[in-house]
């Protein structure tokens, strides 16, 4: 996804930012570090690294060097969005951070949206967020995603060939493997 | 000096990079500039990482109807300000949201 957006972009005045959730890695995931992600592959554009270097000298001087908060954060990537034509947002498996970061993070992208109408935000994750999503901002366009048999087949073929021990294969065992795989993903 | 604090100058010029794909630790260089520093701390996450390790084990033709709907080509596309903001692509565990291309 980031990458077909990114091609298209080719140069102009669009910026494309990726953010991955993952459940190993609550922790570390919270609001502001997930914010931050964003801002930070928003600062290498203009001069938002300016407002930024002003907040990481002041904070150093307070209390040795604290994060930023959510607010602030927010703040900041509005004025970075501004010098913008288009900002495109993906957050890949955001059911996979906590429920209140999650809430927070919605929050935050819907305050974000507000000021501007050049943003996109797509998000991925299992169906059951669809409501939260709902509630920060009140529609959502809904793409369901199932694997297509040929998707399946042409993956499957992909893996086949990258084997990494081509003596254990043969045509048999290749067609079996095909076989098996299609018939119990499509009673999945 | 803090125990927390010894460890870290213990690890300097190493790369502590832990496990999960979006947090590395520790990243000292020594072209660690002030740059560096002020991206590190605005967060440690590093998303363009795990994204390089999506990309390597992608196959580029897979979801690409999804992609080829109208829904997604009016988000992604119009620029009249009408456009829906919000894109959610939904799914089970597993069916290749990570890997749409």
């Amino acid at each position: 996804m980031i990458d077909r957006l990114c091609d298209r972009a080719g140069g102009k005045d669009i910026a494309v930012v990726g953010l991955y959730c993952d459940f190993l890695a609550q922790q570390e995931q919270s609001t502001a570090n997930m914010l931050g992600a964003i801002l930070k592959q928003l600062a290498s554009r203009g001069s938002i690294l300016k407002d930024i270097q002003v907040a990481f000298q002041k904070a150093r001087k307070e209390y040795g060097g604290r994060g930023l908060q959510p607010s602030d954060l927010v703040e900041i990537i509005k004025k970075a969005i501004k010098s913008l034509s288009r900002v495109f947002i993906c957050i890949d498996a955001l059911d996979e951070c906590t429920p209140q970061h999650r809430q927070e993070l919605l929050q935050s992208l819907r305050e974000i949206v507000r000021v501007s109408r050049n943003i996109r935000i797509f998000l991925t994750g299992r169906p059951h967020i669809e409501n939260e999503i709902m509630k920060s901002f009140g529609k959502v366009v809904r793409i369901p995603l199932s694997p297509a048999r040929g998707d399946i087949e042409s993956y499957l073929k992909m893996r086949l060939s990258r084997d990494t021990d081509p003596y254990a294969m043969d045509d048999e065992l290749r067609a079996d493997i095909m076989r098996v795989i299609l018939e119990r993903t499509s009673e999945m | 000096m803090p125990p927390g604090h010894q460890m870290a100058t213990g690890n300097v010029n190493s790369f502590n990079v832990s496990t999960n794909h979006n947090y590395i630790v520790n990243f000292v260089t020594e072209i660690d500039t002030e740059e560096h520093q002020i991206l590190q701390w605005l967060s440690p996450l590093e998303p363009q990482r795990r994204h390089q390790d999506v990309r390597t084990g992608r196959l580029d033709s897979i979801g690409n109807w999804a992609l080829e709907t109208d829904k997604f080509k009016e988000w992604s596309d119009r620029e009249d300000g009408c456009a829906e903001t919000l894109l959610f692509c939904c799914g089970s565990p597993g069916v290749g949201k990570t890997y749409l291309r």
